[in-house]
């Protein structure tokens, strides 16, 4: 459903992503992992556009882009079919919970308001947070505020939503809840793809795991095989050190 | 106090009250506004950085922000007639404060758009929305909470600021004032008076302030800054 090729970004030039190729399938859960500062945040941002890649190529949906030169409509007709929950959560401060839903379904697709309210209230009656409609982001947890983020890329009803170490902001007691409500997206087909260092979630949820390093996809392989039969030294350390911060 | 001072200060009341409600109100409204759109306007071209705008924009603000308003007055009102262009004071008052405090406003909304989070932003992007709907329905309205207590500030000088119209002829109050201390000579009781009468302006708009803090306040959910 989307294959990426050969995608490339510099800051300053420092390059980060040297080339990285990946493909999913709809239904597939892709958790990305690695140290950081290998790239992982930003192979995210640009398969959202939030960065202009300097290379790559994008087949989605059986449509094929050069990601350097997409045209800004082209972008915001592809942002239409896709999801992004960040790591600060970033809901709309002036916004209610249920506002923060509604905005995307109201103001970009033009959806009439009632009609967008009441996708918007399954929504969020799927991350437990009806009740919490007309709150504001500032009197919401950090997990329900995150969950109302989750709530706001799933109303839009995308084709795959991206998360980008969307519990690493969370104190611990609040990580459960967010990490349950993205297992339910798992498990109704959702296609993801999930920057994460919750090694225990990635085992159990993803289908797919790719290892970045220094800019590069070292791996890409199966969960089962990753974790199983993975012999690549640099993984096993990686995978031994994480162990041992959980244990 | 003798019965002469306080016959004057009763008589001459109704006419200062009122020049300055026909007229450093009107004054200070209409050029406020106007300062606002400039403001607004200017902070937009330097946000979206606007090529050559940009620039202009920048002059602009230097040039207002670095030179006296009282100049500006006499340059507008007994200057430019010498290139033919003779307006009459009321309009050139305005358009002298519309632009002054435009300048200064213009920094006060660009800082304050500066201080929302890029992620709201980005966050809008991600929903499918524009930059023109992310800046009219997000960010500008976090803006205006954060611009508004320096705007009130802002206004609050401009009420005091229209006096200086009275050295272009403008009969705002401070030149009623002036014409009536010229025809008794009670200078203190008079300008005591009129300095009252800025202070009660001055305290009804910081009602209004603190009024509009709490709603601004409530529409925002509380907080400015985000946990």
């Amino acid at each position: 459903m989307l294959e990426i090729h050969g995608l490339r970004k510099s800051f300053d030039g420092n390059e980060i992503l040297k080339g990285v190729d990946l493909a999913v399938d709809k239904g597939d859960v892709l958790a990305v992992l690695g140290p950081s500062g290998g790239g992982k945040t930003t192979l995210l941002r640009c398969m959202n556009y939030l960065e202009r890649p300097d290379a790559g190529q994008m087949t989605f949906l059986g449509k094929t882009v050069d990601m350097a030169t997409m045209s800004r409509r082209d972008i915001a007709a592809y942002r239409r079919h896709t999801g992004f929950v960040f790591q600060s959560y970033n809901l709309f401060s002036n916004k209610t919970a249920l506002q923060n839903v509604t905005e995307g379904l109201i103001v970009a697709r033009k959806m009439p308001k009632h009609e967008a309210e009441e996708r918007a209230m399954a929504a969020l009656e799927r991350v437990g947070l009806a009740d919490k409609r007309d709150a504001y982001p500032a009197h919401l947890s950090g997990g329900q505020q995150q969950r109302v983020a989750i709530a706001r890329a799933v109303a839009g009803q995308p084709d795959i939503i991206y998360f980008d170490e969307p519990t690493s902001a969370l104190d611990p007691e609040l990580i459960g809840g967010v990490l349950d409500a993205i297992q339910q997206l798992a498990e109704d087909g959702m296609t993801m793809i999930v920057v994460t260092h919750e090694i225990h979630f990635a085992r159990h949820v993803s289908t797919k795991v790719l290892f970045m390093e220094e800019g590069k996809a070292l791996v890409t392989a199966p969960t089962a095989a990753f974790f199983e039969e993975q012999k690549l030294e640099r993984v096993q350390t990686f995978l031994r050190s994480l162990d041992r911060k959980d244990e | 106090m003798s019965e002469r001072v306080i016959n004057i200060l009763v008589s001459s009341f109704p006419r200062i009250l009122g020049q300055g409600l026909l007229v450093t109100i009107p004054l200070t409204v209409i050029s406020f506004s106007l300062a606002l759109i400039i403001a607004v306007a200017c902070a937009m071209v330097q946000i979206a950085n606007v090529r050559g705008l940009r620039q202009v924009v920048r002059f602009y603000i230097w040039v207002v922000r670095g030179t006296p308003l009282l100049v500006q007055l006499y340059l507008v009102y007994f200057g430019l007639p010498d290139l033919g262009l003779v307006l009459p004071a009321f309009p050139c008052a305005v358009a002298v404060f519309a632009l002054n405090e435009g300048a200064y406003c213009a920094e006060t909304v660009r800082a304050a758009i500066e201080a929302v989070p890029k992620g709201q932003m980005e966050a809008g992007y991600c929903v499918g929305m524009s930059y023109g709907q992310i800046m009219r329905r997000i960010v500008l309205p976090q803006a205006f909470r954060t611009a508004f207590p320096p705007l009130s500030n802002s206004l609050i000088s401009m009420v005091k600021d229209t006096s200086l119209a009275a050295n272009i002829t403008v009969t705002e109050m401070f030149m009623a004032t002036q014409r009536a201390a010229g025809r008794t000579y009670e200078h203190m009781a008079l300008y005591i008076e009129v300095a009252l009468i800025y202070l009660l302006f001055c305290t009804v708009i910081t009602w209004l302030q603190r009024w509009g803090e709490k709603r601004l306040n409530a529409m925002n959910g509380g907080d400015v800054i985000r946990a």
